[in-house]
């Protein structure tokens, strides 16, 4: 386990590398000067030229990576460019918002999609079947800006019952926390409930048309224990891996649904600071993504072997 | 010119009136609280109840802004939005009335005993939010850190024709200019003429740029990056009886449906901006007061005059000569604003009002095309950032101008490329947007003059270079409309640039938000705005 552990932690170090390099190549390949884009409409060349040396962007851009490399191994991110803030603080800052909204779109996902799923795969082809594909239909389908401006269209504007926009944290206040992040999270949730909603149903009626399961009938188990312990469990599996991977898609839905519902999160970050070209935060916020999605494939790797005591890891 | 009351600086008379809704408003907050129930999901009212009992005698006025500003340090800011705030936590020398004036503010009085020399006499006894004096020293720290070229002030170009500043006594400064100036006054009410405490500038550096310290009616208190901003009244204002608010909170919300939404359902009492397509929608509600402010603001396509196929002047004209202004202002912008004659605003007094909008006539493109060798017409690209209306103006242009056989491409990029193109003259024709400014040689100079800094066409006519030379030179009004005139003639004639809008910049606010000044320029100051 431990060997493992530590197996997995070298491996991302590649990763990150591969990853931050093509980020950076790319970012540089697209045309555009983030200190042209800092001084907005008044473009004053010989002060801008000097910003430019100033802030190390007249380097060559072998050099400009091995320097940003080289202080990123120390921990230093650098500073943003627009901004001027250390990139580590703006990172950790706009993440707080953006981890409560997932949680919480994880959370509502989870508590419908696994009875509705389980519902819908023991009840096969009756009405309530019928209804929950029918919104899983709608849930996959349904880009998040609409689904937002109608949340929004309904239940602030025609019932009043929250407001529009805007980020309360829940730590410091969680009733107006819970009622500002509602609508952003049902958002962000909707495509989520709907995949884990039809990966469990599929997933569960492939257990269930096991032997074992033949058998756990066969010898007198109730039908609840058999779909929970025998099926469901089974089941699990496939589940996991898509939840997993879909803990990136949240990031990107992030995006649109904080633009949407005004929220400072790492969504926002990252589409402002590439129009921005502000590089290091750019960098520093790929950075993060991808050790939260390489986390979040560790932790379902470590759930397989929980559940299913064949799978060592070694 | 003598000192004059700051404009707009009436005492209205609703203050009792206003004490006793808050006092309504917390009775109503009070009860909400009782019920947690009605707290989570409690109607729009309640909500609003609710926040109004953090308000005291002056209350709270909440905000919305389309974009989060980048920096509080006014010398190192390039982005438009940054100054909404700016206006409230700084004071400029010389303030912008809404007749485009040029009033009293930190400086008292001034004259110009001769073109190339400014004095300045400046108020007694202005403190900034950090208890410093505000004196003529403070004034030097401030135009010596925009023109230090180490320092890398975005303002420089602002402050480039100033050679020295002189302190010739605490309250009196003299501003010593390399050349006559006619704009500098109007340059000094914005940006370029905030003051910020010295002592702060000593203190933070760099971290200016989240602790600003001005002399503006509001102190600044915090600033949440991309969620609200939040300014409280300063109580040591140097006119007397204001600022009527107790505190702004500025929040930003990026998407314009919402925005409006958050408005209309009373979460904030006034926008920055209402898109055109919201304008109807904002009128037509009760609850709301929206003001149409014309705007200095000029759109206009550049046509790069240094490479085929704007380098011929008769392609240009074809190709202008092939647009119709009228119905893209209409229907695209729904008549919010105006047909562009040129690149003056109408709510400039130098506005060229004998001159009309170029109009569509394509038997003239034809033969321009013609006079040009190509009467078959041409082909040629134009770039655009991809908002929804930039693309409709796109598509209408490219339909027109395909009447007389110009095929025009439409380029999308984004505005980090767009200013990298535009800049390095990489296009045929490009879309511009101006923000504008209160003196037309802010709207004319740097676009159109040979040595002008923004000259992206790269037009160069002799005419136009002299007469906007002698614009800067001449004091007089009525003979700098006469040149600003010519101008627009020239530059129609000419069309080193197809001239689009001038768009106005409506605001929409709660009813009950009183005493705002509508100055062209767009900027919100709060220092006469109360609650009723």
């Amino acid at each position: 386990m431990i060997g493992f552990l530590v197996q997995r932690l070298i491996g991302t170090i590649p990763v990150l590398l591969l990853v931050s390099l093509t980020v950076f190549s790319l970012m540089h390949l697209i045309p555009g000067d983030p200190v042209q884009v800092m001084a907005g409409e008044v473009q004053d060349p010989e002060t801008l030229a000097r910003l430019r040396a100033d802030l190390g962007l007249d380097r060559p851009l072998y050099v400009q990576y091995a320097a940003w490399l080289g202080n990123a191994v120390r921990g230093d991110l650098g500073k943003s460019i627009r901004t001027r803030e250390p990139v580590t603080d703006v990172v950790l800052q706009r993440l707080r918002p953006t981890l409560q909204l997932s949680a919480i779109a994880m959370l509502l996902a989870g508590v419908v999609a696994f009875p509705a799923g389980i519902l819908s795969a023991t009840r096969r082809n009756s009405r309530i079947d019928a209804i929950a594909t029918a919104f899983a239909l709608l849930g996959v389908s349904m880009p998040n800006f609409l689904v937002g401006l109608l949340l929004i269209f309904a239940f602030s504007m025609k019932l009043g019952w929250l407001p529009t926009s805007g980020y309360v944290d829940i730590f410091a206040d969680p009733i107006a926390g819970l009622r500002s992040l509602a609508l952003p999270a049902i958002t962000l949730g909707m495509a989520l409930t709907a995949v884990i909603m039809r990966m469990t149903r599929s997933s569960l009626l492939e257990s269930l048309s096991q032997d074992y399961v033949r058998t756990a009938r066969a010898k007198g188990l109730v039908e609840r224990r058999v779909v929970i312990r025998h099926g469901l469990r089974n089941a699990l599996l496939p589940i996991v891996t898509v939840v997993g991977l879909q803990v990136g898609n949240l990031l990107a839905g992030a995006v649109i649904t904080e633009y949407i519902f005004a929220i400072p999160g790492i969504g926002r970050l990252i589409v402002d600071s590439v129009f921005a070209r502000d590089y290091p935060v750019m960098q520093g916020v790929v950075l993060l993504s991808v050790i939260g999605f390489i986390a979040s494939n560790l932790v379902a790797d470590l759930l397989y072997a929980s559940l299913d005591p064949r799978i060592r890891l070694s | 010119m003598k000192a004059r009351a700051y404009p707009g600086s009436r005492i209205d008379a609703g203050r009792m009136s206003r004490r006793a809704l808050v006092g309504g408003g917390l009775a109503l907050g009070g009860a909400a609280a009782l019920s947690p129930l009605a707290g989570v999901l409690g109607g729009p009212s309640r909500l609003a109840a609710a926040r109004q009992d953090a308000a005291a005698p002056g209350g709270s006025l909440r905000v919305g802004l389309y974009l989060d500003a980048a920096t509080m340090d006014p010398h190192f800011s390039g982005s438009k939005v940054d100054r909404q705030i700016y206006f409230n936590v700084y004071d400029p020398l010389v303030t912008l009335a809404e007749d485009l004036s040029i009033q009293p503010g930190l400086a008292e009085s001034w004259e110009a005993p001769d073109p190339t020399t400014y004095v300045f006499h400046l108020r007694e006894g202005v403190t900034f939010h950090d208890g410093t004096a505000f004196d003529a020293a403070a004034v030097k720290v401030n135009f010596d850190r925009m023109m230090d070229p180490e320092l890398k002030s975005l303002r420089r170009g602002d402050v480039a024709g100033i050679e020295s500043v002189e302190v010739v006594d605490p309250l009196t400064v003299t501003l010593h200019l390399a050349e006559p100036n006619s704009a500098l006054l109007a340059t000094l009410t914005d940006r370029a003429g905030m003051m910020i405490s010295p002592a702060a500038i000593e203190q933070f550096g760099e971290e200016l740029a989240r602790n600003p310290v001005g002399t503006g009616p509001f102190k600044f208190v915090e600033w949440q990056k991309d969620d609200s901003l939040h300014l409280e009244r300063n109580t040591d204002y140097w006119m007397d009886g204001l600022p009527h608010l107790d505190e702004i909170r500025y929040r930003v919300i990026l998407d314009d449906s919402v925005r409006i939404a958050a408005l209309k359902n009373h979460e904030i009492d006034m926008v920055d901006y209402v898109p055109p397509k919201f304008v109807a929608d904002t009128r037509a509600d009760a609850n709301l007061q929206t003001i149409d402010i014309p705007s200095l603001a000029v759109w206009f396509i550049w046509l790069n005059t240094t490479a085929p196929p704007f380098d011929n002047k008769a392609l240009r004209e074809a190709f202008a000569s092939a647009i119709d202004i009228a119905p893209i202002v209409e229907r695209i912008y729904l008549g919010i604003g105006k047909p562009a004659n040129g690149p003056i605003s109408p709510a400039s007094w130098a506005y060229a009002k004998d001159v009309p909008v170029r109009p569509r006539d394509l038997d003239f493109a034809r033969a321009k095309l013609a006079e040009g060798g190509m009467p078959d017409g041409f082909a040629c690209a134009f770039k655009t950032e991809p908002t929804p209306s930039n693309l409709q103006v796109s598509q209408i242009v490219q339909a027109m101008v395909a009447e007389v056989g110009i095929t025009m491409d439409i380029i999308q990029v984004d505005t980090a490329t767009q200013i990298a193109d535009t800049v390095a003259k990489n296009f045929e024709a490009t879309w511009s947007q101006w923000s504008g400014r209160p003196d037309p040689d802010g709207n004319t100079y740097q676009h159109f003059h040979v040595n002008g800094g923004m000259n992206y066409g790269g037009y160069d006519n002799p005419e136009v270079n002299e007469l906007l030379d002698q614009g800067r030179v001449v004091s007089d009004r009525d003979e700098r409309t006469k040149i600003y005139g010519r101008v627009t003639e020239i530059l129609q004639e000419e069309c080193p640039a197809v001239f689009v809008w001038h768009p106005d910049e409506p605001k929409a606010m709660a009813t009950n938000v009183q005493g705002f000044p509508p100055v062209p320029d767009g900027m919100m100051r709060f220092a006469t705005v109360s609650l009723d």
